[in-house]
């Protein structure tokens, strides 16, 4: 299982990312997810920049210029994670066959029952398709979902290993630190256990951080990556590994 | 005087083909190089549905390359407002400008593609009305997390209401020096009969096609650059309407004279020619400069290589010149 980091403070980023996190969520709580994505994109060189997409603010060719832009500002590294929001199950179901067309590379031409696109309001001599560009650099999206959405085949971010789909090549979660090693390794390695394959963690405030010191960069490296993610990226992990005396750090 | 470098489109084009991802990695170089060089800002520009890939999100952009430098700006020129869900369009401008502490420049424009209208689902004729309400939004969030909005419009009409609103403009780098004369005194009128909004004058922008080179082959390339830089307009299908200074720049209906007029207003030259250049746009109407120097076939390499020029030999030169009223 990969561990990712769910932030909320852009403080936060660089480190997680620098010590290995898979992908990295900056969430402020808003409808803005292209914005502190875009600070993912260029504060990081190495991680998946997940984007988070709030369906029903915007037209979804808007919302999927914006995400084929941010995946070649990180060099490819986008993964979605879209929220259907207040929409209706058949409305978000629409919101995102529309957005998944923009992101093919073929010309679009959708007629639903939110969205005409081309729209047609522009009279005669307008093209039947027009194409979204760019292109996103990935051949195909990660698309995750933050709730299933009925006839919609996406892994779903769930909150509850009980809810895993070991079927899945591909099921992420999110989970909450607590700062206490005991229980965080019992917490990741219970998810593992689940059949989940990535794992997005937020992390406790810096206050909270007191099995590792407080500082992001100690947090995130000498915590999530030296005793967390080695329990989990194998079986039976020998955990001497972890709790040996660290190299030098000369010359870093 | 101060000075900005544009713009970054983001295309991977017929005659300059790469990577798509290639310009997004070489502006946020280019970010860092500017702010190290002591340039004030870079600019973005927008368009849709182009097959070369125009940038069309830049918002998310902006705060890319706000989040990799500390003191550089970075302007949409222009952002295409009413294509946008005002409000939405709004948060977003608000957010970066409050995360950057006050170095987002929003440059907004109404857009002239029927082919954009027709895909995002704007008629054309609302485009004036969803302008205006998207510019009440900035102003009522963006403005007070410290964004600074500027306005493209290219005629005295809507560069004075620009003025009225106590809004700076940016002028196109196509525009001759007389109609930048005209429209700058144009919004200074519209700011001055609207009684002086905010107690002090909005700035006006302009574009110019400046490049510092003292070799007579890398001249003559960089005319060739400007040449093909807009031939790529006629392929966006996008005119100057005439005014009472200067006549009309129409690369739909004669692509050769119109791309004629369009690098007639490039100066390309040693420091001094420059210098002076930049002195005549001073007593034009312009407070701040916008290098238009990221144009089609331009190599990284030789922009950067003349803009670190820039910033030594020129930059210095300008540092206290104000526009002449």
């Amino acid at each position: 299982m990969r561990i990712g980091a769910w932030l909320t403070e852009v403080a936060d980023v660089r480190p997680a990312a620098e010590a290995g996190a898979f992908g990295v969520l900056l969430d402020t709580g808003s409808d803005t997810g292209s914005v502190t994505a875009a600070e993912v994109a260029t504060l990081t060189r190495d991680c998946r920049v997940l984007v988070r997409v709030l369906l029903g603010t915007e037209n979804p060719v808007t919302l999927a210029e914006e995400v084929a832009v941010l995946d070649h500002l990180s060099a490819g590294r986008v993964v979605v994670l879209v929220d259907p929001g207040a929409l209706s199950d058949q409305a978000a179901a629409e919101d995102l066959a529309l957005l998944r067309a923009c992101w093919s590379g073929r010309p679009v031409a959708h007629h639903g029952a939110r969205w005409q696109v081309p729209s047609g309001v522009m009279g005669e001599g307008m093209p039947e398709r027009i194409a979204i560009t760019p292109v996103p650099s990935q051949v195909e999206l990660a698309v995750w979902l933050t709730r299933a959405v009925p006839g919609v085949d996406l892994p779903e971010v769930i909150d509850d290993p009980a809810a895993a789909r070991p079927d899945r090549q591909v099921q992420p979660g999110v989970a909450e630190l607590t700062g206490d090693l005991a229980r965080d390794r019992a917490l990741v390695t219970a998810w593992s256990d689940a059949g989940v394959t990535h794992l997005l963690l937020r992390p406790p405030a810096p206050a909270g951080r007191v099995a590792a010191g407080t500082e992001a960069a100690t947090f995130f490296g000498l915590y999530v990556a030296r005793y967390l993610q080695p329990e989990v990226s194998m079986p039976g992990f020998p955990r001497i590994m972890a709790e040996a005396d660290l190299p030098a750090r000369w010359g870093r | 005087m101060k000075f900005g470098v544009g713009l970054y489109c983001l295309q991977a084009t017929a005659s300059t083909p790469r990577h798509p991802s290639t310009p997004y990695r070489e502006l946020v170089e280019d970010a860092r190089l500017l702010e190290g060089w002591g340039y004030d800002g870079m600019w973005l520009s927008e368009h849709h549905f182009f097959y070369d890939g125009y940038c069309p999100a830049l918002l998310p952009v902006a705060s890319g390359l706000l989040a990799a430098t500390t003191r550089l700006r970075v302007g949409t020129g222009m952002m295409l407002l009413p294509l946008q869900d005002p409000g939405r369009v709004a948060r977003l401008a608000t957010d970066i400008a409050g995360r950057s502490g006050g170095r987002l420049d929003v440059g907004v424009g109404l857009g002239y593609r029927d082919v954009e209208f027709d895909g995002k689902g704007v008629r054309r004729q609302d485009r004036v009305a969803l302008h205006r309400e998207g510019l009440t939004e900035l102003q009522r969030t963006a403005v007070p997390a410290g964004a600074t909005i500027w306005n493209g419009s290219a005629t005295p009409r809507g560069v004075a209401r620009a003025g009225a609103r106590g809004q700076g403009i940016m002028l196109s780098g196509a525009n001759p020096l007389s109609l930048v004369t005209e429209l700058a005194a144009a919004h200074r009128a519209g700011w001055e009969e609207a009684g002086r909004p905010g107690g002090v004058r909005p700035r006006v922008s302009a574009l110019r096609n400046f490049w510092l080179t003292d070799d007579r082959h890398e001249a003559a390339a960089v005319l060739d650059w400007q040449r093909a830089s807009y031939v790529l307009y006629a392929g966006l299908g996008w005119a100057v309407a005439q005014q009472d200074s200067t006549e009309a720049m129409d690369f739909r209906a004669d692509l050769d004279k119109a791309v004629g007029q369009a690098v007639a207003t490039s100066v390309v030259g040693p420091a001094a020619q420059i210098v002076d250049a930049l002195h005549e746009a001073s007593a034009a109407g312009v407070d701040d400069v916008v290098l238009r120097v990221i144009i089609e076939g331009a190599p990284a390499s030789a922009v950067r290589r003349m803009l670190g020029r820039m910033a030594d030999e020129v930059l210095p030169a300008l540092e206290n010149v104000e526009a002449v009223a």
